[in-house]
């Protein structure tokens, strides 16, 4: 096992090498850059000097390779250097977003796991029912509907129906809970029910298939309770799929945090990546580039593990 | 799209009466009424977007000031948008966009990685290692994520935006097909095509290819929906389709939430001729899985 784990770790590190490689030369082939922009919007006549000047500050006229290196060597001390455009430190600028994105991924997860399990039960319980019907036609429109549209029809019906809408800025949790959710909440649930959408018909197949395993009609045999099969011989058989699933389906959390933080205008990760990327703000979209891979390879390794810790089979190969 | 599931399956339809493709279609309908609604959702785009200059009410780019913001009417039956344009022929004309992005996209993305995966399975060793590593890279950026940066770097426009979806399309293909392609390797007649000397890529082109058709068609029509989802957040994020082009996503955009209280037609039908594209594709993909594996039939 610790083995399986140490090999996988240390096969993260040329990926995310490669990530880093990929992202900073895919940005610097694009033509423009961040002090052609920042002067475009200013609308006055500025020097060429006073442009180099300004690249020449930024590090802009260095080698590529050079470049490469002090971003690698920065790194390295866990220093991701200054947004070009702001000029504050990368790591304040995510600091201060980064509650804001990570409690949204949390809550649409939640969401997910609290629909897409019960539901997924339940339909292959009912197979060929109208629940079942039901239940695949709501996830396959999970699918199809996008959660921006999701969200505008949020704020549409709560405009409409109550002339109300939730608040604007953010307030951290301990702050004013209250004020906290009612913000957060329905971000959760657009991004949420979209995310639930494999997941329910992963538990729905798991749950199928699971019961029609010896073991079960053993259980059945026995005379055991319905309820005492279901919880204890199908479901936690029917997880490990599902569990996988979820995190292998968190691409679908960043995008659609990407596109929500948009609609709802919460200013976390996924607007500033937006926002680098328009920019060509090098080093944060650098930096964000490399966070998200980094966390979307750390789910999947720790879903590695997960699963290895949950079927022996693969533990022991 | 009926075609391509009479082409996959003309085996069968070659007994009846009627002609083949059309008895298989009749067939699909019956076994899988889901599947062919979502058929017909297609079909209705597909028509949609070919007949635009002829059944749209209006032409979907030009502004008219006087009409701006009206509500559905017998002259604008989805009403009028802030510049005035009638947005049924914007809904209309933005089928044509998605099909073009979504099939464009769909098929190169899928073509490429049936490409590459299976090469890559054929040649093995080293290279398969290589190719198999990059594709990891590739797949350690989230779709959109990967979408947005090639964006960032070749800029907006409708050729961009099916390069930007192209590119994530192939390392996910290329993974499913290198897995069936493996077990292909090693089938006799691989072999003995190899016996008789034909070159590698006769051998990948013309042998192996060929066998992975199931698992390509299956994500060629998993792709479709999930490109033109795509497109939509892309235009949505104003990173997509630039205007005045008329594109779903980018008619959700700005004046759409602007006005969301003032004229919610502007935010309501765009969106639902996104999630109703998607979904027919969905069903139709769904259920076309279910006719070509035959692993995942049940009974």
């Amino acid at each position: 096992m610790q083995r399986y784990i140490l090999k996988r770790f240390l096969l993260m590190i040329p990926t995310l090498f490669g990530v880093a490689v990929l992202v900073f030369l895919l940005l610097r082939v694009a033509p423009g850059d961040v002090v052609e922009l920042k002067y475009a919007g200013v609308g006055a006549f500025v020097s060429k000097e006073a442009m180099d000047q300004e690249r020449a500050q930024l590090g802009l006229d260095k080698p590529l390779w050079r470049q490469f290196m002090d971003w690698m060597w920065g790194i390295a001390r866990f220093d991701f250097g200054t947004s070009m455009w702001t000029g504050r430190p990368i790591t304040y600028e995510i600091a201060i977003r980064l509650q804001l994105s990570l409690q949204l991924a949390i809550m649409a997860t939640v969401v997910a796991v609290l629909l897409s399990i019960p539901l997924g039960t339940i339909a292959a319980l009912r197979q060929d029912t109208w629940v079942d019907y039901v239940v695949r036609v709501f996830s396959i429109a999970g699918l199809a509907m996008p959660s921006f549209w999701l969200g505008i029809l949020m704020i549409l019906g709560m405009l409409i129906f109550f002339r109300w809408l939730p608040p604007m800025f953010f307030t951290p949790f301990w702050i004013d809970p209250w004020a906290n959710l009612s913000q957060l909440i329905w971000p959760a649930l657009a991004v949420g029910y979209r995310y639930s959408a494999v997941a329910t018909r992963m538990t729905r197949s798991a749950v199928l298939e699971v019961l029609r395993e010896d073991y079960i009609r053993t259980a059945r045999a026995k005379g055991l309770w319905e309820k005492l099969i279901l919880t204890r011989h199908a479901l936690k058989n029917a997880m490990l799929p599902v569990v996988t699933v979820i995190g292998l389906e968190f691409a679908f959390l960043i995008g659609g945090l990407v596109v929500t933080e948009q609609v709802f205008n919460l200013n976390g990760i996924g607007m500033l990546f937006v926002e680098a990327i328009t920019r060509r703000d090098y080093t944060m979209t650098q930096a964000l580039v490399l966070l998200v891979s980094f966390s979307f390879i750390v789910v999947n390794f720790v879903m590695d593990i997960v699963y290895a810790w949950l079927d022996p089979r693969i533990r022991y190969q | 799209m009926a075609e391509a599931v009479g082409t996959a399956a003309d085996v069968k339809g070659a007994k009846g009466s009627l002609p083949g493709w059309l008895e298989i279609s009749l067939r699909f309908a019956q076994q899988r009424p889901l599947g062919a609604a979502g058929a017909v959702i297609v079909l209705g785009m597909a028509l949609a977007a070919l007949l635009a200059d002829i059944i749209a009410p209006g032409d979907p780019q030009v502004s008219n000031y006087a009409l701006m913001l009206r509500p559905p009417s017998a002259e604008h039956w989805l009403g009028t948008d802030s510049f005035g344009r009638d947005i049924l022929s914007r809904i209309i004309y933005g089928s044509r966009t998605a099909l073009l992005i979504g099939f464009t996209s769909a098929f190169f993305g899928a073509t490429l990685g049936a490409v590459i995966g299976v090469a890559s399975a054929y040649f093995g060793g080293r290279v398969d290692l290589m190719v198999q590593r990059f594709m990891d890279i590739l797949l350690s950026f989230p779709l959109i994520i990967l979408a947005l940066a090639v964006v960032a770097i070749l800029g907006t426009g409708t050729m961009n935006v099916i390069l930007a979806i192209t590119i994530p399309m192939i390392p996910r293909c290329a993974l499913v097909t290198r897995a069936s392609a493996l077990a292909i390797r090693e089938t006799p007649y691989v072999t003995a095509a190899r016996a008789m000397g034909f070159s590698h890529t006769r051998i990948i082109f013309r042998h192996m290819l060929p066998n992975v058709m199931a698992p390509y068609l299956i994500l060629v029509t998993a792709f479709l929906g999930q490109a033109i989802l795509l497109e939509a957040s892309l235009s949505f994020l104003g990173l997509g389709v630039a205007e005045p082009t008329a594109a779903w996503g980018l008619m959700l955009r700005g004046a759409a939430v602007e006005f969301a209280e003032r004229a919610p037609w502007m935010a309501i039908f765009p969106g639902v001729a996104i999630s109703a594209a998607v979904f027919g594709f969905n069903l139709f993909g769904d259920s076309l899985r279910d006719a070509l594996d035959p692993k995942l039939r049940m009974g």
